[in-house]
């Protein structure tokens, strides 16, 4: 095999550079927000990894160099509405940074994805903001105006395609009768799904855990379609809506909190496939990564020792 | 050809390529330093005093011992001193040297030659002249060969380790383009003594020329030279058995025990000299090389010849250098040149001063369980090292690794993942011996308890017993009581009726 990569820091840069064209997608969807909600993210990232490793009293340049809290606080901006108040951000990386990572030791020590934590705290604290989508193009004197001044502009917001399933099925109506498509959500998906294969060729991520996770999806989709198509969504909108491509590729593969054994990562995607269309079809939110991702996250250890591969000589 | 690999193993290039083939041939030392023991072994007996005088192939040192080999001069002269010298090891350790001063004349003794082919002597005699010639294994390990050979009696196949095992060290390479005729003849001399159907010798097919000339001088059918992917850790016997044969040895068990015999090319070459020239193990040839010399070469040196005056000759440049005994991987970094060529060291480093990239934490991924030769998970293992939980390392298999480094070359976040393995390695070793003498406190201790209540007990019950006993004969012999009284009666009645008498 040959040695692809120099350092960690590498690595987490070329998984920051294999979001762009999925970052491309939703600013073409969203508008401006996404930008400024990326950038807000990776600034007060950067400030709490830096402040928390002063209070620890550890050296801040090589674990700020490292891009992990960047990582971190590009993957929640990505995950949380484009026009949510700028203290949503602030408040979900803080407690990404901190509860999420610090706390446990800092870099490599995590037993859940920071990430996911942050937007599972958020999304339960501040069920509102967290699920107001901007509904069409977002300009940039709008978005600043709307994340600053906290001016809800409900002109501009509207729900996701899986919030609006499921509130539409929730009161009574049929698949059939859905708009169930959007052009835009396959394109983010189809963005990420890109960068998903950059990062695949590269050998910056394995196969395992991708390819498992969107199997779990594709067969419990197709299962439950299969079974009651009039209340369930067929499989291809399972895997184009939402965050699927981006939990596939970047969120379900972050290798600190992921199970490392060549078949445990094949377990760990699939179950969290498996719970991802459980929690959307069941469960009381509308995409269920996140939670599929920290319920996952603890099984880990177990899925790791019973899943090691066959030593030498044993 | 059938094509022949295995799973894990990284390709690594060859730093610094000797240019020439060559082997040059060092001058016997004005002096030498030999060591009784090369590793694990048992220290042989110096056969010599200090004062004495001694010729070139004369044997110094003896040993009864299986596993341990003789010691022969290197050159002749006086023996100087028998103390103690730093042999390469990570702890430093000390091992009793013999010092020769040399006469300068190199002065043989005198070599019998043997009339008789090899193949008219039986194994027993063959393995006892390999023993005299102080053959041990020179691909780094030390272990004796006539140990090795015995242990492997009855074995079917004879495997010629000629892979080189690390990038850097090119000392095999040269020696079988030097000496591809002793080499295959070694081989039948060792196929006689371990009673072998067939020997296979392996080697990297980066090495075309070596290749080439032992093809010419291969005529014996039961002699097969195949080619193997220069990949790193092919040249672990476990590995190598398992990528030629596909017979992969259980953890804990022996090449021996499959029926397996490996060994070093350059053990052949000696066990050629030893027997066809009768002439015991003196020199072997190194490899300097590094990024401080300025040409990387092979010598063929006397056995304690001090490495300053091999790398003196590679010219390196003055500045401070970093150096290391043995291959990139899994050399040992010594603090100083103040070591000599033993029977066991293919390869010197000398390279220049470079910083070490910082450490950075493990995030799990994953890329050093993709190269482990060995298939474990070293992620795993250093999760555990780290926190000392050896028992959790040892479930995951910490006992099986080889400390081949693969994991450290591949890690993105540069972590000394195999320093951490041996750590815990002597950490459970540390415990598990100091846990067998709490065990042993323990038990001595409760079984003191226990024998103290028991007597108490034992003593307890012997006593009621006696009362009882006593009581029981007591009661029995109410007769004796009233035999008493009317004694006592009886004299009592006399006393009175004397007094009677006489008053």
């Amino acid at each position: 095999m040959k040695m692809v990569f120099d350092s960690t820091s590498q690595i987490m840069r070329q998984v920051i550079y294999a979001l762009v064209l999925g970052i491309g997608a939703s600013y073409a969807h969203f508008g401006w927000g996404v930008i400024i909600q990326i950038i807000l993210a990776v600034l007060v990232a950067i400030t709490v990894e830096a402040s928390f490793l002063a209070i620890r009293k550890l050296p801040i340049k090589p674990s700020i160099t490292d891009g992990s809290a960047v990582l971190t606080g590009i993957l929640l901006a990505l995950s949380i509405p484009s026009i949510a108040p700028w203290w949503i951000v602030v408040v979900g990386v803080n407690f990404a940074i901190i509860f999420g990572k610090q706390l446990y030791g800092g870099l490599g020590n995590n037993p859940f994805n920071p990430a996911m934590l942050g937007y599972a705290f958020l999304l339960i604290s501040y069920p509102l903001p967290m699920t107001t989508w901007a509904g069409e193009f977002v300009n940039l004197t709008q978005a600043l105006d709307v994340i600053f001044n906290l001016n809800p502009v409900d002109a501009l917001s509207g729900a996701t395609r899986l919030d609006d399933v499921k509130i539409q099925l929730a009161l009574g109506k049929m698949v059939s009768e859905l708009n169930i498509y959007s052009s835009a959500q396959m394109w983010i998906n189809i963005g990420f799904l890109l960068g998903g294969l950059y990062l695949l060729a590269r050998r910056i991520i394995l196969w395992h855990i991708p390819v498992a996770f969107l199997l779990g999806i594709a067969i419990s989709a197709f299962l439950l379609f299969a079974g009651d198509s009039e209340h369930y969504l067929p499989m291809q909108n399972h895997l184009m809506l939402g965050a699927t491509m981006l939990g596939a590729f970047f969120i379900a593969t972050d290798p600190v909190t992921a199970s490392t054994t060549p078949k445990g990562r094949l377990i760990y995607g699939f179950l969290m496939g498996v719970l991802v269309v459980v929690i959307r079809s069941f469960g009381a939110y509308p995409d269920g990564i996140a939670f599929a991702v920290l319920l996952m996250n603890m099984t880990v250890s177990l899925i790791d020792y019973y899943t090691q591969p066959k030593v030498f000589g044993k | 050809m059938a094509s022949y690999s295995f799973k894990g193993g990284i390709y690594l290039p060859n730093p610094y390529p000797v240019k020439d083939s060559e082997v040059r041939q060092v001058a016997p030392p004005k002096r030498v330093i030999l060591p009784l023991k090369q590793r694990f072994e048992d220290e042989a007996q110096p056969y010599v005093k200090i004062g004495e005088k001694v010729l070139t192939g004369q044997i110094i040192a003896k040993t009864i011992s299986k596993h341990s080999s003789y010691l022969h001069a290197s050159i002749s002269g006086v023996i100087s001193a028998i103390k103690k010298y730093p042999i390469p090891h990570p702890s430093g350790i000390e091992v009793m040297c013999i010092v020769i001063d040399s006469d300068g004349k190199d002065e043989w003794i005198e070599i019998q030659r043997y009339n008789q082919d090899f193949q008219h002597y039986s194994p027993e005699k063959l393995i006892q002249r390999i023993r005299e010639a102080g053959i041990v294994g020179m691909g780094g390990a030390g272990f004796p060969t006539h140990a090795k050979i015995n242990n492997a009696q009855g074995a079917h196949t004879l495997i010629i380790n000629a892979t080189e095992c690390e990038p850097g060290i090119m000392c095999d390479d040269a020696l079988m383009q030097h000496y591809p005729r002793e080499i295959i003849r070694g081989v039948e001399v060792l196929l006689h003594a371990c009673g072998a159907k067939q020997a296979v010798i392996a080697i990297e097919d980066d090495k075309q020329e070596a290749l080439h000339s032992l093809l010419m001088y291969n005529f014996n059918d039961h002699i097969d030279i195949v080619q193997i992917p220069t990949k790193y850790t092919s040249g672990a016997e476990k590995i190598l058995i398992k990528t030629l044969f596909d017979i992969e040895i259980s953890s804990g068990k022996f090449a021996s025990d499959y029926g397996v015999l490996c060994q070093n090319v350059g053990t052949v070459k000696a066990i050629y000299d030893a027997i066809i020239d009768n002439k015991p193990l003196i020199s072997r040839i190194v490899t300097i090389t590094g990024s401080a010399v300025q040409e990387p070469r092979n010598y063929e040196a006397r056995i304690g010849t001090s490495f300053a005056s091999l790398v003196a000759k590679s010219y390196p440049n003055p500045a401070p250098h970093q150096i290391r005994i043995g291959g990139m991987m899994m050399g040992i970094d010594v603090a100083n040149m103040h070591y000599a060529v033993y029977k066991t060291t293919n390869c010197m480093f000398v390279n220049n001063v470079v910083p070490t990239p910082a450490v950075q934490s493990c995030i799990r991924c994953g890329q050093c369980n993709q190269v482990c030769p060995i298939n474990l998970l070293p992620q795993q293992l250093f999760w555990y090292a780290k926190s000392k939980n050896t028992n959790r390392a040892l479930d995951y298999n910490l006992g099986d690794c080889i400390e081949c480094r693969c994991c450290d070359v591949v890690c993105p976040s540069h972590i000394p993942l195999t320093q951490y393995f041996s750590f815990a390695k002597a950490l459970h070793r540390k415990r598990t011996i100091e846990q067998q003498k709490i065990d042993t406190a323990r038990e001595r201790f409760e079984f003191k308890e226990f024998r103290v209540k028991r007597n108490k007990k034992e003593r307890a019950e012997m006593m009621a017993r006696k009362k009882a006993q006593l009581k029981q004969e007591m009661a029995q012999d109410a007769s004796k009581k009233t035999k008493i009284a009317q004694a006592i009666a009886r004299v009592k009645n006399k006393r009175d009726s004397k007094d009677e008498n006489g008053v």
